[in-house]
């Protein structure tokens, strides 16, 4: 490094630090104290549970903290179990959101911070759907149980999905008092804009009406409950090709339930649509978003999915 | 002088026996009050630096004292359980946080420790190795039972039955070691804890074991129906919890109802911990709240009224011994006349004569005193940990 190359080097960290001061000095005395605590210990960071709610939370507090949302891409956050190591990530975190309703069974088999786990459907347990298991087993004197819960997608029905954003905006107000004015704020713009997408979902499902559809995973019963669709739930996978029975299954359903449409979680199978046409079933993709998507957020996949139903069940088709 | 002290030291060993005697005497009753006291205070001391670090405990309704030493050391006879709700009830409150404490079962003597994640910030503990707990069935190791055992993190420590004689109990649990702690000198070096839900697994509140659904648990099945399947004994349950099994693992029913020996409550400041102490005042409630601090201070009351009448039968004692040394000199004064009257007549002055006499006395008090002191010294050093031990036992 030459000596004017280290000269200018100096000066341009003497104006870093000169703005730094500024900024700091223009600031309220809280907003101060948050910087300076941002500055020695970073932003405080909030783990969720799944992408519906790791979206909630950037929306609302913005780059006052850092969401991390550390399941991989490529699984299911309903049935991942985190490693060890990513546990221990889990429990350094300021504040941990739980989507409840028993969604992410791991949280039961890992040892968590009570004190900064939030449930953000806690205030709204008497909207969610019990969902009984068929068989029960019994084993030693516990008697017969089963290992039944609850239907854990709760952000389908999108008047839930406003309560858990404003459970998280409470939870991130408490992190952040000092931020509660922009936090509340955001919280009325992401409001907005799930409301937008409720009242597109009840337009298509105005449409849609009672018409029967098929539904490949039992994912969808809070989207079904809230736009009073008429669905019928398999056990399918999408990249899985059904067994005999299944199709036997299908088969039986067809007869009381005169399905046209099998909406799926993912791009099912070529083979599998194949075989569904076969038997006029079409198919179309209404993703629940529970991971991260490559591209988009959490709003334009689902207005995609919205603009699925409606491309494939147009208005002229009913 | 020298020679003084030459012919004092000669006498004294030559009658070795009753030197020894004297001194031995002698020690003891300059040793007896001061090392009763020095233990007494270092174990008050010691006692109630962990009561004062433990604001508030709250446990069912009995013993205080049971409650305070299973909470604070760990001791083996546990207070009647409560249920996990109450640690809800005490966060929920927004007046404190909660650590739940399930201290129940051991692995051989050190006692398996149920609580949170939360609890190694409460003490602030230091790690020497490892991380704490994250996962069902990993456990943390306190200095002295990785030292004893020789155990280290990746290795494992399995759990204890309650009583050999129940052969329809749970399987011993294997648990992994995710962590050890740093030398605390506190009875968290004894223990091994464990996240409150292992330790329920340890009770076999929950367990895992293969999905009785599928065709390889078809031997263990008893009884299929369309809506039931019956087990029977040969079903295979999990001893240890692994990364291949550790989704099996599941509680029946509602965790709220899980038991705990006490919930560890952290007032957010002195006035929310009189509002909360002050909910669980009443005749009927079947719970209790204590201030650990106040249990043990009594607990020491008790000990002190003890130290007292030690002391005082020591002093009675010390004159008995004091006046009976005093004769023993005396007589044997008496009977050395003649060799004093021979240190005279052989040109011993009589004042050099009395040094010598003198210097006796004062070696033998010298050597007690020495003696005493190196008594107490050990006294300070060990003493509060077999009186703690006591205690807690």
């Amino acid at each position: 490094m030459t000596s004017s190359t280290k000269r200018r080097f100096r000066s341009a960290k003497a104006i870093e630090l000169f703005a730094c001061v500024l900024i700091i000095a223009a600031c309220t005395p809280a907003e101060q104290a948050s910087q300076v605590s941002n500055a020695v210990h970073g932003p405080p960071q909030v783990y969720t549970v799944n992408y519906p709610l790791a979206y909630f939370a950037e929306r609302i507090a913005g780059d006052s903290v850092k969401v991390v949302f550390p399941a991989p891409a490529d699984i299911d956050p309903a049935t991942w179990s985190p490693p060890a190591e990513t546990v221990a990530e889990y429990q350094q975190a300021d504040l941990v959101l739980l989507n409840g309703a028993g969604y992410a069974g791991w949280i039961q088999r890992v040892t968590l911070s009570q004190s900064r786990l939030v449930d953000t459907t806690a205030s709204l347990a008497d909207r969610l759907i019990p969902v009984a298991d068929d068989v029960t087993h019994s084993h030693g004197p516990g008697g017969d149980h089963s290992h039944a819960d609850t239907a854990i997608t709760t952000w389908l029905d999108v008047e839930l999905a406003i309560g858990q954003a404003r459970a998280v905006c409470d939870a991130l107000v408490l992190l952040r008092p000092e931020n509660e004015a922009e936090f509340l704020e955001r919280l009325s713009k992401l409001e907005v804009d799930l409301r937008a997408l409720d009242e597109g979902l009840r337009d298509v499902a105005r449409r849609i009406g009672g018409v029967p559809l098929f539904l490949s995973h039992p994912v969808y019963q809070y989207l079904v409950r809230r736009y009073e669709l008429n669905g019928y739930s398999f056990h399918w996978e999408p990249q899985e090709m059904p067994d005999e029975g299944q199709w036997r299954e299908l088969s039986a359903a067809i007869q009381n339930h005169a399905a046209a449409w099998m909406i799926w979680e993912h791009e099912p199978h070529p083979d599998i649509v194949r075989q569904l046409a076969d038997k006029g079933i079409g198919s179309l993709v209404f993703r629940p978003g529970g991971n991260r998507p490559a591209g988009g957020d959490f709003i334009s996949i689902m207005r995609d999915n919205v603009r699925a139903l409606e491309l494939a069940i147009p208005e002229s088709a009913l | 002088m020298r020679d003084v002290l030459y012919l004092a030291w000669r006498y004294l060993v030559y009658h070795r026996l009753k030197t020894a005697i004297l001194v031995t005497s002698i020690m003891l009753i300059i040793y007896l009050p001061v090392g009763l006291n020095v233990v007494v205070e270092q174990s008050a001391e010691h006692l109630t630096a962990r009561a004062e670090a433990t604001p508030l405990l709250v446990g069912a309704k009995g013993s205080p004292l049971e409650l305070a030493l299973n909470s604070l050391y760990f001791s083996a006879e546990y207070p009647e359980l409560i249920d996990y709700s109450e640690a809800t009830t005490v966060a929920d409150s927004g007046l404190a946080d909660a650590i739940p404490l399930y201290v129940r079962f051991r692995s051989r003597s050190n006692p398996i420790v149920g609580t949170s994640f939360d609890y190694f910030s409460f003490r602030d503990s230091s790690f020497a190795s490892g991380r704490p707990m994250a996962v069902l069935g990993e456990c943390v190791v306190g200095a002295a039972v990785a030292e004893s055992l020789g155990i280290q993190v990746g290795d494992t420590v399995t759990s204890s039955p309650e009583t050999v004689f129940d052969l329809a109990g749970v399987y011993p649990l294997k648990m992994r070691v995710s962590g050890v702690l740093e030398k605390a000198f506190t009875p968290d070096d004894e223990a091994i804890f464990v996240d409150v839900k292992t330790a329920w697994i340890i009770e076999g509140l929950g367990h895992g074991h293969q999905d009785l659904a599928r065709p390889e648990a078809v031997s263990g099945v008893l009884r299929r129906s369309e809506d039931n399947i019956v087990a029977n004994a040969s079903v295979v349950q999990y001893n240890e919890i692994t990364e291949e099994n550790a989704g099996s693992f599941h509680f029946h029913g509602d965790l709220a109802g899980y038991p705990l020996t006490a919930v560890i409550a952290v007032p957010k400041d002195e006035k929310s911990g009189v509002i909360l102490r002050g909910r669980y005042t009443g005749d009927n409630a079947t719970r209790q709240i204590v201030r650990p601090v106040t249990v043990i201070d009594e607990l020491l009351d008790t000990l002190l009224t003890i130290q007292q009448f030690i002391v005082a039968a020591v002093i009675i004692v010390g004159l008995a011994t004091i006046a009976t040394a005093a004769m023993v000199f005396m007589l044997s004064y008496r009977l050395r006349r003649r060799e004093i009257d021979t240190m005279l007549k052989i040109g011993g002055s009589r004042p050099r004569v009395a040094s010598m006499l003198l210097a006796e006395v004062a070696i033998v008090m010298i050597l007690s005193s020495v003696f005493a002191t190196l008594i107490t010294l050990l006294t300070w050093r060990f003493g509060p940990g077999v009186i703690e031990s006591l205690v807690v036992a």
